[in-house]
């Protein structure tokens, strides 16, 4: 083979992220297809755990063992990404001492470093714990931001010179001669995203080999060639608390059950979550008891979460798939591991392997043995190198700087911009020339950081909010969205900043509606009415087919000066409340 | 006079004693992370901040509160140098619609800014913890009061306090009197009314103590007047231009002592009355908001601004309609921490009604001292710029006499205007006595 071989990966989640970047790191010419923004599915919408092992350290050992596995890789190559806040597995009294012991048991079988501590230990540690805890295992669970982690990953692979579609969904898989060559594309309407593609139009993309790394969605492309994949999508809710009541991870120490975690995600906790399969993995019920029920659930290990502000709500589906003939009821009980399935093999249809089941923790151990796979399928001998050289932005960074003097910002937001940026602090904060005011104050995101973003991500704002977290804070956009736009209308055209706006807006609106009582009602209500009062956002002229019918408030200049008194003239509304303006008596 | 013990003979650790104790452990280790829950970022806060307004670099109460709270994690220590620009005057308390404890997470964070990461052997410090612990400052300077009048405000020396210490050379020292108000009432042989009922304990505070034992007397006859039994127990100092300098735990210790002494007679059936807002201001909100002694919540519950006790307990409109003083004008400021209790408009209503009197209130404008924040070197432009608005209404208003109850606004009136300044409670004592 003379020619670079190349691969095409659909699915800009953690598994296609990782293996767009392993197989660019190999040498192979890749491209990277995804219907939305990357973490668009199943990966912008989890929890944020970076397991330990410990929540399958009883019931599916092998997954639990290479979460720890991986931990410990994440922790090395993707500091940036990663919070160590370690973690907590905590009984109440009425949680049964045999499973607790089953479970220090299981972490000890699995390797995965477990310590006892008492409640009063445990309290010592998480002071908002229920006072009647009992006891706790200890282990090294963390917080790993999705975004980030794929956009590194993507970023990566790009500056490896593999090519990144986003807002580029499959609209059919290419078979030839009984192979698969190739998908073919549709580009998003909009000109938003960083992608070569023409908006609107649908592009055929060719490739010695296809990887379906859609997760929930692999049934989907699977339709498309004509195979059967039988992804069972089970549906879970989260709900963001506006602060973190902890800094650790605490989970329940019982078996199974819903409303069993709370993950401190940045400036946030989200409460995690429910297990229910759904046929549809774009389709399905999101309801209000639900989130009733992370809430009241979780009060019961941490009593300040029933009194405390949640600032949004969204639901995630996991890619759950077993062998056939499994025959697994419960989707709690479907294994956490994933499947590699060679369409070739196991359908006759060469050219293309899908990727289901699997978990985010993982994500860079399932990416290198796909990228196993494709490279003997392709001939190419290639070793992976993905669990030695960090991400961009998690090298080395022991030089450690007085940020906020430096980039003339304030000491808590360099911090939050130093822990986001990681090694790149330096070059995103340290190259920005001209002033760089806090445009996300809730998130305390500076200018620089939004160009940064915008420089990755082209004018998709909702592609800047994954990499910075402006407008994922408590007022969830009402002070930031318009900002955000308008660092990009110096180099854009305004309809594309008005598209890129609303579709920043509405996406924050979709999860924020499931938060509607209490404090987040009343932040709503202030946001709404600040974007309709000063920018019409509750019925924007521009963005209207109708006509605004600008004389019946005002026929203009000539005619006020033709008129001689304002109030005789039938075309002119006297907006003044009927003074005498100057014009008229001059 | 049991209650009203002599201050002039302090221990020496209470006079003396300038080494920071810790006293908070981690365990009641403030966290108010839940607090930033309210706000939804209106910025009401920021709109009402008279520093914001006059210092484009000032970040405002919303980023000092809420917002550095919400994104503290366990462990992170810097808070932004920005809170020492803060000058405590509350108003962003007040302009809250969602109650945010935006003063509460203000103090805190200085506190925490002065422990961690302040050097203790800088100017800034020293001097800081020179000027709030002013009380002992006066305690010592009153012994010889002409001298350290003359001392203070030779030029000489206030250029050398400038230049060392950082203190403004700009502004004169207020004199201390010759004779402290507690010797005056040692003097007097303490209370001379009794009663079984009407019963205060008089918060006086160091100022009226040291500077202006008028405002303390007025206040003792005026009450006399209305049959009230007052004791004058020990206290230390109310803790505001602590709270304002970070000093905390020297806040604590006066505290501490002041909770103790306030709320055994509280038990006795006493009201604690300050003549200072922002002592009752202290009292009665930062004290809980802070602290945890035994008796706390008592003290905070039964202190008043002695004008706002009147009012409640007695038919002050109509003695005040019955009375007649000699033909005054009076420019009259409310101090902030007035208009966080609702008091901003008592003087002027009340005095309106006096024969003899004309009254006019200068606005809502904060006077910009803000206590010990005038008089920093580098605060004391930011300070004069807030104080503009006020100085030129007062200079408006009819009266060139002006009135308010906070010791360092009517230091900011003086400096501003040249006008004498007096205490609502010395033209009561006028009225009434």
């Amino acid at each position: 083979m003379t020619e670079t071989p190349s691969v095409l990966v659909i699915g800009g989640g953690s598994t296609g992220c990782g293996i767009v970047r392993d197989l660019a790191m190999r040498g192979l010419d890749v491209t990277l297809v995804e219907k939305g923004n990357l973490t668009h599915g199943t990966t912008g919408r989890m929890h944020g755990l970076l397991h330990s092992g410990g929540r399958y350290a009883v019931s599916d050992q092998p997954s639990a063992r290479e979460c720890i596995e991986e931990n410990r890789v994440l922790r090395r190559i993707a500091t940036h990404c990663v919070e160590m806040t370690g973690g907590l597995f905590v009984q109440r009294p009425e949680d049964d001492d045999e499973y607790f012991e089953e479970k220090l048991q299981g972490c000890r079988d699995c390797g995965i470093p477990a310590e006892v501590l008492s409640g009063e230990e445990a309290r010592e540690m998480e002071p908002y714990l229920a006072k009647d805890v009992k006891r706790a295992i200890r282990v090294p669970d963390g917080a790993i931001d999705p975004f980030r982690l794929c956009v590194a990953n993507a970023a990566d692979a790009i500056d490896r010179g593999a090519r990144v579609e986003t807002h580029a969904e499959v609209v059919d898989v290419l078979v030839e001669d009984g192979e698969i060559v190739g998908v073919e594309v549709e580009h998003g309407e909009k000109d938003i995203g960083i992608g070569n593609g023409e908006p609107g139009t649908r592009e055929k993309l060719y490739a010695d080999y296809v990887v379906n790394a859609t997760g929930a969605w692999a049934g989907q492309i699977g339709d498309m060639a004509g195979v059967e994949v039988a992804v069972r999508p089970s549906k879970g809710v989260m709900t963001i608390m506006n602060v973190r009541q902890v800094d650790t991870v605490v989970n329940r120490c019982r078996p199974k059950g819903d409303a069993d975690i709370i993950v401190p995600h940045e400036t946030t906790c989200i409460l995690g979550t429910t297990d229910e399969e759904v046929e549809d993995p774009e389709d399905y019920p999101e309801e209000g008891w639900e989130v009733d029920l992370m809430i009241d659930t979780l009060s019961e290990l941490v009593p300040m979460l029933s009194e405390a502000r949640t600032i949004r709500s969204f639901w995630g589906v996991r890619p759950l798939y077993e062998p056939p003939g499994t025959g697994t009821v419960d989707p709690t009980d479907i294994t956490r591991d994933f499947f590699l399935l060679d369409h070739g093999e196991r359908d006759d249809l060469p050219g293309m392997a899908s990727i289901v089941g699997g978990k985010l923790t993982t994500y860079r151990m399932m990416a290198e043995k796909i990228s196993n796979h494709v490279c003997e399928k392709l001939g190419v001998e290639a070793e992976c190198t993905t669990a030695d050289v960090p991400l961009p932005g998690s090298e080395d960074f022991s030089v450690l700087r007085e940020w906020m003097d430096e980039f003339g910002i304030r000491s808590p937001v360099g911090r939050r911009s130093a822990q986001r940026l990681g090694s790149r602090t330096d070059d995103v904060l340290g190259g920005w020339d001209g002033p760089n005011p806090v445009v996300c104050d809730c998130e305390a995101v500076t200018r620089a950081e939004i160009h940064d973003a915008i420089d990755h991500s082209g004018t998709d704002l909702n592609a800047v909010r994954i990499r910075t977290r402006s407008s994922m804070g408590n007022c969830q956009g009402a002070f930031c969205c318009h900002r955000m736009a308008n660092e990009l209308i110096h180099d854009h055209d305004e309809l594309v900043v008005r598209d890129s706006l609303d579709e920043l807006y509405q996406e924050r609106w979709k999860g924020e509606r499931h938060a509607l009582w209490g404090e987040q009602l009343s932040q709503a209500m202030l946001k709404h009415m600040l974007h309709a009062t000063t920018m019409n956002r509750d019925g924007d002229p521009a963005a209207s087919d109708s006509n605004v019918d600008f004389a019946a408030f005002d026929a203009g200049e000539t005619a006020t000066a033709a008129a001689g008194t304002t109030g005789d003239d039938p075309d002119r509304a006297a907006t003044d409340g009927g003074r005498e303006g100057e014009n008229a008596d001059s | 006079m049991s209650d009203a013990e002599n201050p002039s003979n302090p221990t020496p650790d209470e006079q003396t004693d300038f080494e920071p104790v810790q006293v908070f452990d981690d365990e009641t280790e403030m966290d108010l992370r839940p607090g930033a829950d309210n706000c939804y970022k209106c910025t009401s806060c920021d709109t009402s901040c008279p520093v914001a307004e006059v210092d484009d670099d000032f970040p405002g109460p919303k980023f000092q509160g809420p917002e550095q709270w919400r994104l503290k994690r366990k462990g992170d220590e810097d808070i932004d140098d920005s809170i020492m620009s803060c000058s405590n005057c509350m108003r962003c308390d007040n302009a809250c619609p969602s109650s945010v404890p935006l003063s509460q997470m203000h103090n805190t964070a200085r506190g925490e800014y002065v422990d961690e990461q302040m050097d203790k052997l800088s100017r800034e410090y020293i001097r800081n913890r020179i000027l709030s612990n002013y009380r002992i400052m006066a305690e010592i300077g009153s012994k010889v009061p002409r001298l350290t009048n003359f001392a203070l405000n030779n030029s000489v020396v206030q250029k050398v306090n400038e230049k060392v210490l950082g203190i403004t050379s700009e502004r004169d020292f207020p004199e201390f009197a010759q004779q402290t108000f507690r010797e005056w009432w040692h003097e007097r042989g303490g209370a001379r009314v009794s009663s079984e009922e009407k019963k205060i304990a008089y918060f006086h505070g160091c100022y009226s103590n040291y500077n202006t034992p008028e405002v303390a007397k007025a206040l003792v006859r005026v009450f006399e007047v209305f049959g009230y039994e007052i004791a004058v127990p020990r206290q230390r100092c109310s803790g505001t231009p602590m709270f304002a300098n970070g000093m905390l735990d020297d806040a604590e210790r006066a505290a501490e002592v002041n909770v103790s002494e306030f709320s055994d007679l509280i038990d006795e059936g006493y009201d604690v009355i300050a003549s200072c807002t922002s002592c009752s201001m202290s009292l009665r909100q930062e004290y809980p908001e802070l602290f945890e002694f035994h008796g706390t919540a008592e003290v905070s519950a039964h202190t008043y601004e002695a004008m706002e006790y009147l009012r409640i307990h007695e038919d002050l409109e109509a003695e005040i309609e019955n009375a007649s003083v000699e033909e005054q004008s009076f420019a009259y400021h409310a101090p902030c921490h007035a208009r966080n209790q609702g008091l901003e408009h008592q003087a002027v209503e009340l005095f309106r009604e006096l024969d003899g009197v004309n009254i006019e209130d200068v606005g809502d404008s904060c006077s910009g001292i803000s206590g010990t924040y005038g008089w920093k070197d580098e605060k004391y432009d930011t300070s004069m710029k807030i104080g503009e608005e006020m100085f030129d209404h007062m200079e408006h208003a009819e009266g060139n006499v002006g009135m308010t109850e906070c010791p360092t606004c009517s230091m900011q009136m003086e400096h501003g205007t040249g006008y004498d300044i007096k205490h609502p409670l010395q033209l009561l004592e006028e009225a009434l006595v």
